[in-house]
């Protein structure tokens, strides 16, 4: 009976440190894999955070959204991230989304319409969405 | 448009005349490292807004808390939700004044040691801090500044729980890249 307890402890703690180390260890998921908690038009996404930030940071910033819009601009890759800028309406303005430069399709290019998912960040000049991933 | 212009914005809303003095970028590097015995911690963010008014060498980041990306995922959601308290202060901001080199210096390709001294808010406290590094005209005509400083937690209300006390640094070196393009 003592060493049935005894193994029951040990594998205890076997599981728990286990468990431990994975979460210590763990990655953030692929956004890919990740389901979107809102679908949103670039345009209606800048206009959410310029006329509420406090109100769109609370709906929005952490959370996996998926953006639409027409590419405006894809740009140079810079540290092995790309940054591909959907339209608003607003010169100043735009959703900015920030690709791993191997997850860039070759189909995103400027003046295609676009299905993003990324994790908001938040407003500066524009809205930001880092961990992004291009949805067929 | 209903949009709270910071100051950021506005420098970057003003006349064309005087816009040939400014410089920005959207895309400034900022990372910070914590060292210990125990652990190594590391974060980047590439997405800071920074402008410099060559006229006054003011000079100014914004940077969101939320986009600061850790290797391991248990990092990233410890520093958003127990220290930074992203969802409630989700920007730092940084104002102030380079020395060290002059509107003149930035007209011709080289670079200077250059001194930043301001004020960083995080967390919703503001603070003196002053940088050393570098700043120069490229040749292809942006402004490369660089430069780090130091920041300790407590001054900014950081509380790190006893557990895991001894495997972030009390000391936390920051590194700013930014590359500025003329406006």
């Amino acid at each position: 009976m003592k060493r049935i307890v005894i193994l029951i402890a040990l594998v205890a703690i076997a599981g728990a440190a286990w468990y431990a180390w994975y979460e210590y260890d763990r990655v953030a998921e692929h956004t890919s894999e990740l389901d979107a908690v809102e679908t949103i038009d670039a345009a209606a996404l800048l206009k959410a955070y310029t006329d509420d930030e406090n109100a769109a940071n609370a709906r929005f910033n952490g959370k996996v959204l998926l953006v639409t819009g027409t590419v405006r601009e894809v740009k140079a890759p810079e540290n092995g991230l790309v940054d591909v800028v959907l339209e608003t309406g607003d010169p100043l303005a735009g959703v900015v989304c920030q690709f791993a430069q191997a997850d860039v399709p070759a189909t995103l290019t400027t003046g295609t319409q676009a299905r993003i998912k990324g994790v908001a960040t938040g407003l500066l000049m524009d809205v930001v969405l880092q961990r992004c991933a291009a949805v067929e | 448009m209903n949009r709270p212009l910071s100051l950021v914005a506005a420098l970057l809303l003003t006349t064309a005349a005087s816009a040939q003095e400014r410089y920005a970028t959207r895309t400034g590097h900022i990372s910070f490292q914590s060292e210990t015995p125990l652990e190594r911690i590391e974060a980047h963010n590439h997405k800071a807004t920074s402008v410099l008014d060559a006229s006054t060498m003011a000079f100014e980041m914004a940077v969101l808390m939320k986009g600061f990306e850790f290797e391991k995922a248990l990092m990233q959601e410890h520093f958003n939700e127990n220290y930074v308290e992203s969802d409630k202060y989700p920007k730092a901001t940084f104002k102030g004044k380079v020395s060290g080199i002059t509107a003149e210096d930035l007209k011709q390709v080289g670079s200077k040691e250059v001194t930043v001294e301001g004020e960083l808010t995080m967390h919703g406290v503001t603070k003196p801090v002053k940088a050393t590094g570098t700043m120069g005209l490229e040749a292809g005509g942006t402004i490369r500044a660089r430069g780090s400083f130091i920041i300790k937690p407590e001054d900014y209300n950081i509380t790190i729980p006893g557990m895991v006390r001894d495997n972030i640094a009390k000391e936390i070196a920051v590194t700013v890249q930014v590359d500025l393009a003329r406006l």
